[in-house]
């Protein structure tokens, strides 16, 4: 129904020119409030991102200990050709990555919210679980799964087929990319679902009708409607699996395939050069600036909108026979991506000593005790998680909601290079944004270091891409003819905003506060470098105890998240009157 | 390769309270007859407080050295910041641009980073009196007194015990190159750990570059840290390792086939420095912490956490005793100029 053949919302005004110029003016009853909230957004903006990039721009054409300006920083950054080379690699990793997050998500998310398919809520919860599950320890539990000497996986295959070597590796690149993917698809999986949820079925119907069995439906119709959320969803993953550093660390330096956070790294080794890594971090802004263009195009001369103002239906695709083997693909993805690592996460947690394996002399709950009950850090790092992770996920929303509804809606002019401005800080990998702010905003007049404040903003700013993302996925599905009731009727934009489209956004926005929500529990590097004494994280706790090589208690402390993390999510939907992850109640 | 077992640090932290308590009365006040102590305490107690920037300790180590600092000379309030060495260092060097340090006194694990602070100007020399109680081949790492050793890790040979039989566990660092570890051997990163850097540093000393070239033969698991490692031998992912002396003990009193060897031929000793940067806010402050640190009471408070003391006889439970040692001090200066060579031809020899 909601298919139109107009130019989308998603790349320009929807509707003629004549219903803009209207919209935007102030009408009778209330005051069009929009100059003002777009000189509010962009002040913020120069806060958050302007003023800590622009230190990060300035100071990679500083002089190293000097005073001055060169461009040598960039040419130490890409004259080599080691440093290239890591850059294409990590091209090649991502698009791999992005790749398979989707065929990992797209075909769960479907399953999960258009069809009948079995064990549909045990498969959402298994997808939030790979999200929630630190990526550090999915690298941990894969290498214990399928290193080339010692993997339990290879190690069946060797008793199996007598061999006397593995099979799985690993320590390669198809490693790297099946250990992110595993993580990073959750995006692409509620991008998408949301958006399924928001499709009615007389498109479908049609198509059945007209002889075209279920798959065919999903791949002609049903899919291709949701296309603006999936390739959202891919942005943020290809952007994601960049920045990431923990799962690089541990299986890409022994796969020797060196990476952009692996090299940054190493810039702030000794000689620390935080000026080369500027430099080096900060040309991948052209690959955010050409992924938006990107998306743009392809999204360029179709409509997206699906939820317009006349009423649909939704209903369920019924499989047949076809339910199990759907189901199989999803339990797979669920093996490769939660279960088996989570396996041994659980394993390491419950174990005295994680490499004497599983016997019963080793089973204990100490590990629980410790970081529950007498890390003092760990107390306080859960707490602080939460409460930061909670406050930026909101703030991020806030804001992102705010410039996504300009940018959609073309109310303001300008409004899309805020929408560049939040997807920036996506591309500088946190340390380097972390090394931005420390400098913008720990000496006078602000002098914020070791406060929370300078934790949340930083995490506000690192967050800000992935709630955009989703805020103008939602705005973009719902079609401007109800506002435009409104504002026919002599409704403000506000009120429209307020009566409209917050409740149509407010199932998409649980969903989307819970995908800034979780990675935020789980940032280090900003909180690495900002946090204090009394503003600890526990990201900062777990990479304590990974170098201290505790990884018992590292693992118990991922459980801890995991159960805290799950508890609010549910907490959420209840909240918004829907059952866990977006089913209907 | 900080590492502190919770129950064990407990028990000896205790202890160690309890013997601080029982000498207090006499040998704190027999330290504090010193004149220029006393003295240093008054100008400290004036400034109220220090702040401490430290990668030598776990973060609860951290805070007992506080604490400890704190109970000695009542007055002085510390703050601990526990960090990496990488973050306390950036952090520092973007203080000092921006109008002065916020930390009092700087703890690195990288040597280099002291060493390049130092060739800066950005040092405030200082040679506490404690320095002379330490053991000896520790004292003097810098002979212009601008930083000293507070803190040391231990690099050597450690191996998963279920897959090395008795007889074949590696003596000496050439061992690891033997062909019978083809797949074996895991090792860190240069570029990535100081640890690492200064092993294959002295590696390269001992044995010349081919000792690289064998082991690449040897087809080696690269990781990161010293750690990884490890994390390597525990998975039973690879059998043999260079690495941190410390954590592998600690694996092996939780009764996991972790065990360890100090090579022959030299056991490669990491020095952990401090220093007091210019323009602190609390430079007395800080010297009177700097002379805590020196003094053989730091070393008593780092066995609670089980970490090697910097004094003579201050070992932890199940490691060998420094004096019986063959041990290996870089030089610190040889140390920054060799070490970007070395992750150069690191680089060159094993592609990554």
């Amino acid at each position: 129904m909601s298919f139109n053949s107009k130019p989308p919302t998603a790349s320009g005004p929807a509707h003629s020119r004549s219903t803009q110029e209207r919209l935007t003016q102030p009408t009778g009853r209330g005051w069009d409030l929009t100059p003002l909230l777009w000189i509010c957004c962009a002040a913020i903006l120069v806060f958050i991102v302007v003023n800590p990039v622009a230190r990060l721009v300035l100071s990679s054409f500083e002089v190293i200990d000097g005073t001055g300006y060169t461009v040598d920083n960039y040419l130490a950054a890409f004259g080599r050709w080691r440093h290239v080379q890591a850059l294409l690699n990590t091209l090649v990793m991502a698009t791999g990555v992005s790749l398979l997050a989707a065929l990992f998500a797209v075909p769960l998310a479907w399953a999960t919210v258009r069809t009948d398919m079995p064990g549909r809520g045990f498969v959402r919860l298994g997808v939030l679980a790979a999200f929630i599950t630190p990526p550090y320890l999915g690298a941990v539990g894969w290498i214990l799964l399928a290193g080339p000497n010692a993997g339990w996986l290879n190690k069946i295959w060797m008793a199996a087929s007598g061999s006397d070597s593995g099979i799985l590796n690993i320590f390669s690149l198809s490693g790297l990319i099946l250990i992110m993917a595993g993580n990073l698809y959750f995006f692409i999986f509620v991008f998408t679902s949301t958006a399924l949820e928001l499709i009615s079925s007389e498109m479908e119907d049609a198509a059945n009708m007209l002889g075209a069995n279920a798959f065919r439906t999903a791949m002609k119709i049903t899919l291709p409607l949701v296309y603006p959320s999936i390739i959202g969803g891919v942005i943020v993953v290809f952007l994601q699996s960049i920045a990431l550093f923990g799962v690089p660390a541990l299986i890409a330096i022994p796969a020797r395939y060196p990476v952009v956070t692996t090299q940054l790294w190493q810039f702030f080794e000794s000689p620390v050069r935080a000026e080369v890594a500027a430099a080096y971090a900060l040309p991948l802004l052209g690959i955010t600036l050409a992924l938006l263009g990107l998306q743009r195009r392809l999204l360029a001369g179709r409509g997206y909108t699906t939820l317009a103002g006349k009423g649909g239906e939704r209903r369920i695709v019924r499989l047949g026979l076809w339910r199990w083997p759907m189901f199989a693909y999803a339990i797979v993805v669920m093996a490769l991506s939660v279960l088996m690592p989570l396996v041994v996460l659980v394993q390491a947690s419950l174990s005295r000593a994680w490499g004497r394996g599983f016997t019963w002399s080793n089973l204990t709950l100490d590990n629980y005790h410790f970081v529950l009950f007498e890390h003092v850090q760990a107390q306080t790092a859960i707490v602080n998680s939460v409460v930061y992770g909670g406050t930026a996920a909101m703030a991020s929303l806030a804001l992102a909601l705010c410039i996504a509804y300009m940018v959609k809606r073309n109310v303001m002019r300008g409004a899309q290079m805020l929408a560049f401005l939040c997807m920036t800080p996506f591309v500088i990998p946190g340390l380097v944004l972390a090394v931005g702010f420390y400098a913008a905003y720990t000496t006078p007049p602000f002098s914020l270091a070791g406060t929370a404040a300078i934790v949340i903003l930083a995490f506000t700013t690192r967050l800000l891409p992935i709630a955009y993302q989703n805020s103008a996925a939602g705005i973009a599905s719902i079609h401007p003819e109800m506002e435009e009731a409104v504002r026919i009727l002599g409704g403000s934009r506000a009120t429209a905003i307020r009566r409209v489209v917050a409740p149509l956004l407010k199932r998409p926005l649980v969903g989307a506060w819970i995908l800034v929500f979780i990675p935020a529990c789980q940032e280090l590097s900003t909180a690495i470098f900002l946090t204090g004494p009394k503003t600890r994280v526990m990201s900062m706790v777990m990479l304590d105890f990974s170098e201290e090589g505790r990884l018992e208690q590292l693992s118990a402390l991922g459980g801890v998240l995991l159960v805290i993390t799950v508890a609010i999510v549910i907490l959420g939907f209840r909240i918004v009157g829907r059952d866990f992850m977006l089913r209907r109640a | 390769m900080h590492v502190v077992n919770p129950r064990i640090s407990r028990r000896a932290f205790a202890a160690g309270a309890a013997a601080l308590a029982a000498t207090s009365s006499t040998r704190v006040l027999a330290a504090l007859t010193s004149e220029a102590e006393k003295d240093l305490y008054a100008a400290a107690q004036k400034e109220g407080e220090v702040t401490l920037y430290t990668a030598h300790y776990a973060a609860d180590l951290a805070e007992r050295f506080g604490s400890a600092f704190t109970a000695k000379y009542p007055g002085v309030k510390v703050n601990v910041v526990r960090t990496t060495a990488q973050v306390a260092y950036q952090r520092l060097t973007q203080e000092l641009k921006s109008g002065g340090p916020q930390v009092d006194l700087f703890q690195s694990t990288d040597i280099g980073h002291c060493v390049e602070l130092k060739a800066k100007g950005l040092l405030e020399k200082y040679v506490p009196a404690n320095a002379t109680t330490m053991i000896p081949s520790l004292q003097n790492v810098d002979p212009d007194g601008f930083y000293h050793t507070t803190s040391i890790g231990i690099v050597g040979i450690t191996y998963n015990s279920s897959k090395v039989q008795p007889g074949e566990v590696p003596k000496k660092w050439p061992d690891l190159l033997d062909p019978r570890w083809k797949n074996q051997v895991s090792v860190g990163h240069p570029a990535f750990s100081g640890y690492v850097g200064i092993w294959a540093y002295e590696m390269n000393r001992l044995y010349g570059w081919d000792f690289f070239e064998k082991l690449k033969a040897n087809n080696p698991q690269i990781g990161r840290s010293i750690q990884d490692t490890l994390t390597m031998l525990r998975a039973g992912e690879r059998s043999v390792a260079a690495g941190a002396t410390q954590t592998a003990l600690e694996a092996k009193l939780r009764g996991e086939p972790i065990d360890l060897v100090y090579p022959e031929d030299g056991t490669i000793i990491v020095v952990a420095p401090s220093a007091i940067p210019k323009g602190s806010k609390h430079p007395n402050a800080a010297k009177l912490l700097l002379e805590f640190f020196s003094s053989p009471e730091a070393s008593v408070v780092s066995l609670t956490g089980q970490q090697d003391g910097i004094h003579p006889n201050t070992t932890p439970k199940g490691a060998k005793p420094f004096q019986d040692l063959k041990t290996i001090v870089s030089n610190a200066n040889a140390l920054v100029k060799g070490i970007p060579d070395i992750k150069e031809k690191w680089r060159d020899t094993f592609g990554i």
